[in-house]
């Protein structure tokens, strides 16, 4: 990909217009942070970037998506389920196939999670589901992230970690944050949403953390 | 948990292949419609069946049938290839068959009768005509036999629309179907109906083994004679089970003489029978409008 | 109070059932009805185990039915389910299932014959209907968020395997097995018309007024089907379905020409058989419709609300006894006994066990339809309430019942009710052939002077009427707001 523009983008719940009308411009390699209150309206805004990006983005909705009586493996490998045939799916949730296995499981070496690969998504804990969402986007290697608080249920040093990872595989990333401090170290523009616009959209190298506060 | 199920389903697979053994081809196969109680139908025919095996050198089976119906459905599609039908069922069974024949009846069944009873707390006295019990009659409740069954509803539903010009229905308060002879007979008894009718032959068995509280049931009247059971084969047994087959059992039927056997049904005997014995029953059916 | 649209439903519906009762035939015809239930009684507490030998195979062949019939209605459903949402899959689904077993079993009986897949198709048919209903209501409920999330150009396959099927796979599961019981009940009835599972016996038993063969017969189903759950276990399950198939006895071998038979002449109305054209055809048709549909229909629906609202009536009086907020523990215990057996004994068994004893009138059909579904009602219903918590200082007895616990369970109440109204329709339908002058009397009776057309214009007469009750009793439900779980 290289750059994106976006024109008109608008959402509207029961009735009432959550965002928008706005328009934004991403350029290829940007790591985007995007700040604000609760109930802003950045999560319907990465859902509605995930629409209309649909083939080129991984997304970590707030919920997470995962299959919860699916073990991580296939939570993971549901990420590539387009690059295999459908006899080969089928038999991966019978029976994994070790080159699978062994990619998988390095991924979520990086996440410190690997000796859970075979346990399924509903007995973990919130910290680790959201590792596993991690995994699977980062597995699913597409050229563009589109994240809503992925690393909200991290301690610190595995937040730092995971962030190092998303904004270091995918070129360009969107990555919803309440930490401003995680994402004026991580992301290289920072864009503040308020009432459904855009309140804010500068570098983060001129900004420091009090610039973000006004908009909370 | 859920997943080592389901990739366990997955493996095995769930439909099964259907394997049904198929009766061995050569089985002769015969069935009887059950107008009397299941227990008394497979002593019967089950010593029918060993009699027949010995005489025609192949391998005989009966299998017990739970309606009228069914009997002449096996017998139509050629599931079996004998049965031992009442004078309707085998009007219909042989409508339905071409070549099939009525081959033997029994002795008694040239002359057959069916019995009108009545519960004695109902003050009906017998008579001789049908006609001057209408008084006692009307409003009474009434069980037939088998909706299949001529002695038990094809000749007193003749008679009974014959005699007041009027369908059971409309003469009786309460018209039903107890199934089968032992169970119209058992029905009046208790007073369950007030009125029943029955095959002849069920009620002088029943009496003569002492199964019958007669200050509690008895025959009011009985309907004219008419002929009734036979034994009816297909008309192409000769082609699956040689030449000459046909007459090979019409012939074993003929010299059955064993008397505890015929004692069963009961019958004196076994005499050669025809198709043309039976219009009588065929018009009698398309009379009632229960043939077309 | 009447402010209420449950209560003014629920009140119409009484007066129809009441007005019913003026026309309907309810009557006890027999001279000494409580010495025959005596005696009954008497069969079920001294059961003769050892009378048939055929006994334990008829009980063998009845699990072999349920399992092979609901395995492949399950497989078939399951496929029906994936594209339930094309409206003719659906018009189809619900016509299959408004087709009682037995006459399923009736109509197969007449090409198959005494072959197992008449048993088979009977259960496996109507099943497949509803599996593909209450599957694809699940698939719908299930969490749509990880199929949003799958990398474009996935297979539908693939993304249904690794999507819906996890999600859901307990309920569809628990459905299934909850099914295989009502397959179980299913497979025995199908005795009756003659294939060799527990209802040939026990009709044979009962005819013959041998009790207590017919009692140990009655005693060993309720245990084979109160203990489900300790041998149908889901690892076992493979093994049984793969089994059962060897364990439907042989039967009659089937003629392939009898097929095409009955689908060629058979079942073609008698006018066009014979060449006579339109005229022959309508004035055949109006024979059907005055002489057998219309009072057939006339009756099953007299019967179908008298039977609804003796239902209704019956689980408000039943839940109490299951209800922890009353009494103590032995008569939750007796309760629980009485409710199992009310609601795991097929209700045509009961129809023909209480017409055995009292004698043909609507009076038998109308308690054993009663007792069977107030039975599964009164025992959910009952369970709701032990998850209510009364204040500590709730009033007890009576008024506990009508102030506190009635007023939460009411809407439930009624949309199980409501739910069950096809069903006992049905049900009512089908008790026609013991002799009880609905739908089935007719269809039964058509059968018997083998014509078979009548019989299938009447089958289908009694589907749309299923159809449409089913239609009305789910247009009430959502006038009403009445949210519901599957039962059968």
């Amino acid at each position: 990909m290289s750059e994106v523009d976006f024109h008109g983008l608008t959402a509207s719940f029961e009735g009432q217009r959550v965002i928008g009308p706005l328009s934004l411009h991403i350029n290829e390699g940007e790591h985007i942070a995007l700040v604000g209150k609760s109930g802003a309206g950045k999560s319907t805004l990465i859902n509605v970037l995930y629409e209309r990006l649909q083939q080129k983005a991984s997304l970590i909705p707030q919920g997470l998506g995962l299959v919860n009586a699916l073990p991580v493996f296939h939570n993971v490998f549901i990420g590539q389920l387009d690059q295999h045939p459908t006899w080969y799916n089928t038999l991966t949730l019978m029976r994994p196939f070790s080159k699978d296995k062994n990619a998988v499981k390095t991924l979520l070496d990086e996440l410190s999670i690997s000796e859970k690969l075979w346990i399924p998504a509903a007995a973990l804990s919130g910290g680790q589901r959201q590792r596993v969402a991690i995994a699977r986007s980062l597995y699913r290697q597409a050229p563009i992230l589109l994240a809503d608080e992925p690393i909200s249920a991290l301690d610190g040093p595995m937040a730092h970690a995971a962030m190092k990872l998303l904004t270091g595989r995918f070129a360009t990333s969107i990555v919803a944050l309440h930490d401003v401090e995680m994402a004026l170290a991580y992301c290289d523009r920072i864009i503040g949403i308020q009432d459904g616009q855009i309140a804010l959209d500068e570098p983060a190298a001129n900004l420091v953390a009090s610039d973000i506060a006004s908009i909370y | 948990m859920a997943m080592k199920q389901l990739r366990k389903w997955l493996a095995t697979g769930l439909i099964s292949m259907f394997v049904f053994s198929a009766a061995q081809a050569e089985t002769f196969i015969f069935t009887a419609i059950p107008d009397e109680d299941e227990t008394k139908l497979v002593e019967r025919f089950q010593g029918v069946a060993d009699y027949l095996e010995e005489k025609l050198d192949v391998e005989v089976r009966y299998i017990p049938v739970k309606s009228y119906a069914a009997a002449v459905s096996a017998f139509r599609n050629n599931q079996v290839q004998l049965a031992w039908f009442g004078g309707l069922s085998g009007v219909q069974a042989r409508r339905l068959v071409d070549g099939s024949e009525a081959i033997a009846q029994g002795v008694e069944d040239e002359a057959f009768e069916t019995y009108f009873i009545a519960n004695t707390e109902t003050g009906i006295e017998p008579s001789d005509s049908l006609e001057s019990l209408e008084e006692q009659l009307r409003g009474k409740t009434f069980t037939f036999g088998s909706k299949g069954s001529t002695s038990g509803r094809l000749m007193p539903e003749f008679y009974i629309r014959d005699t007041f010009d009027e369908a059971p229905d409309s003469v009786f308060s309460r018209v039903g179907f107890s199934g089968n002879h032992t169970r119209t007979l058992r029905l009046v008894e208790a007073g369950t109906y007030q009125v029943g009718a029955l095959n002849f032959q069920v009620w002088e068995k029943e009496l003569a083994n002492g199964n019958i509280d007669t200050d509690a049931v008895q025959v009011i009247w009985k309907t004219p004679a008419y002929p009734d059971y036979q034994w009816t084969i297909r008309g192409d047994v000769n082609e699956t089970f040689g030449e000459g087959f046909k007459d090979r059992v019409t012939n074993a039927l003929l010299e059955l003489d064993d008397p505890a056997l015929l004692e069963s049904f009961p019958r004196s005997g076994f005499i050669p029978a025809s198709n043309d014995d039976y219009e009588p029953i065929r018009k009698t059916a398309v009379n009632i409008g229960i043939l077309d | 109070m009447f402010a209420y649209p449950t209560v003014r439903t629920s009140f119409i519906f009484l007066a129809i059932a009441i007005a019913g009762l003026l026309v309907a035939d309810i009557a006890i015809t027999t001279a000494n009805p409580w010495q025959d239930l005596g005696r009954l009684f008497w069969g079920i507490v001294t059961p003769n185990f050892f009378s048939t030998e055929g006994l334990l195979t008829a009980l063998l062949r009845t699990v072999a039915f349920a399992f092979v019939g609901v395995a492949l209605g399950s497989v078939c459903g399951f496929a029906l389910s994936l594209v339930y949402r094309f409206l003719p899959v659906r018009m189809f689904c619900a016509f299959i299932r408004s087709i009682h077993e037995l006459f399923w079993a009736l109509i197969f009986l007449q090409f198959f014959g005494f072959h197992p897949l008449t048993g088979v198709l009977a259960i496996a048919i109507p099943y497949a209907g509803i599996f593909a209903k209450v599957y694809s209501e699940i698939f719908e409920e299930s969490d749509p968020e990880p199929g949003r999330l799958l990398p474009p150009g996935t297979t539908a396959i693939s993304a249904f395997l690794y999507t819906k099927i996890p999600d859901c796979w307990v309920q569809l599961r628990t459905y299934t097995a909850y099914r295989l019981e009502c397959g179980m009940r299913s497979s025995a009835i199908l005795g009756f018309v003659g294939l060799p599972t527990l209802g040939f016996y026990l009709e044979s038993s009962f005819s013959q007024g041998l009790y207590s063969d017919a009692g140990a017969m009655l005693v060993l189903f309720y245990v084979l089907i109160a203990t489900m759950p300790l041998w149908v276990r889901p690892k076992l399950l493979p093994a049984y379905v793969l089994a059962a198939p060897f364990f439907l006895g042989d039967g009659m071998p089937i003629i392939w020409g009898n097929v095409k038979r009955f689908f060629t002449e058979d079942i073609v109305p008698a006018p066009i058989r014979n060449g006579e054209g339109f005229i022959g055809l309508s004035e055949w048709m109006a024979d059907v419709w005055v002489s057998e549909a219309l009072p057939g229909i006339w009756n099953t629906v007299v019967l179908t609300q008298i039977a609804l609202v003796a239902t209704g009536i019956l689980s408000l009086l039943a839940f109490p006894l299951i209800s922890r907020h009353f009494g103590g523990p032995v008569r939750r215990t007796s309760g629980h006994i009485f409710l199992v057996i009310a609601r795991s004994t097929p209700e045509y068994i009961l129809a023909y066990i209480l017409l055995q004893l009292w004698g043909p009138s609507m009076l038998p059909a109308v308690v054993a339809l009663a007792l069977h579904n107030g039975g599964i009602i009164g025992h959910l219903i009952g369970r709701q309430t032990n998850t209510i918590e009364l204040r500590p200082d709730a009033p007890t007895g009576l008024s506990r019942y009508s102030w506190e616990l009635l007023p939460r369970v009411y809407r439930s109440f009624l949309a199980f009710l409501f739910y069950r109204w096809e069903i006992i329709m049905r049900e009512t339908a089908i008790l026609g052939i013991l002799g009880i002058y609905t739908l089935g009397f007719y269809v039964d009776s058509a059968i018997q002077n083998i014509r078979f057309d009548r019989a299938m214009v009447l089958i289908l007469i009694t589907a749309l009427l299923n159809i449409g009750v089913d239609a009305l009793g789910r247009y009430i439900r959502r006038k009403l707001a009445l949210k519901t779980m599957p039962t059968c």
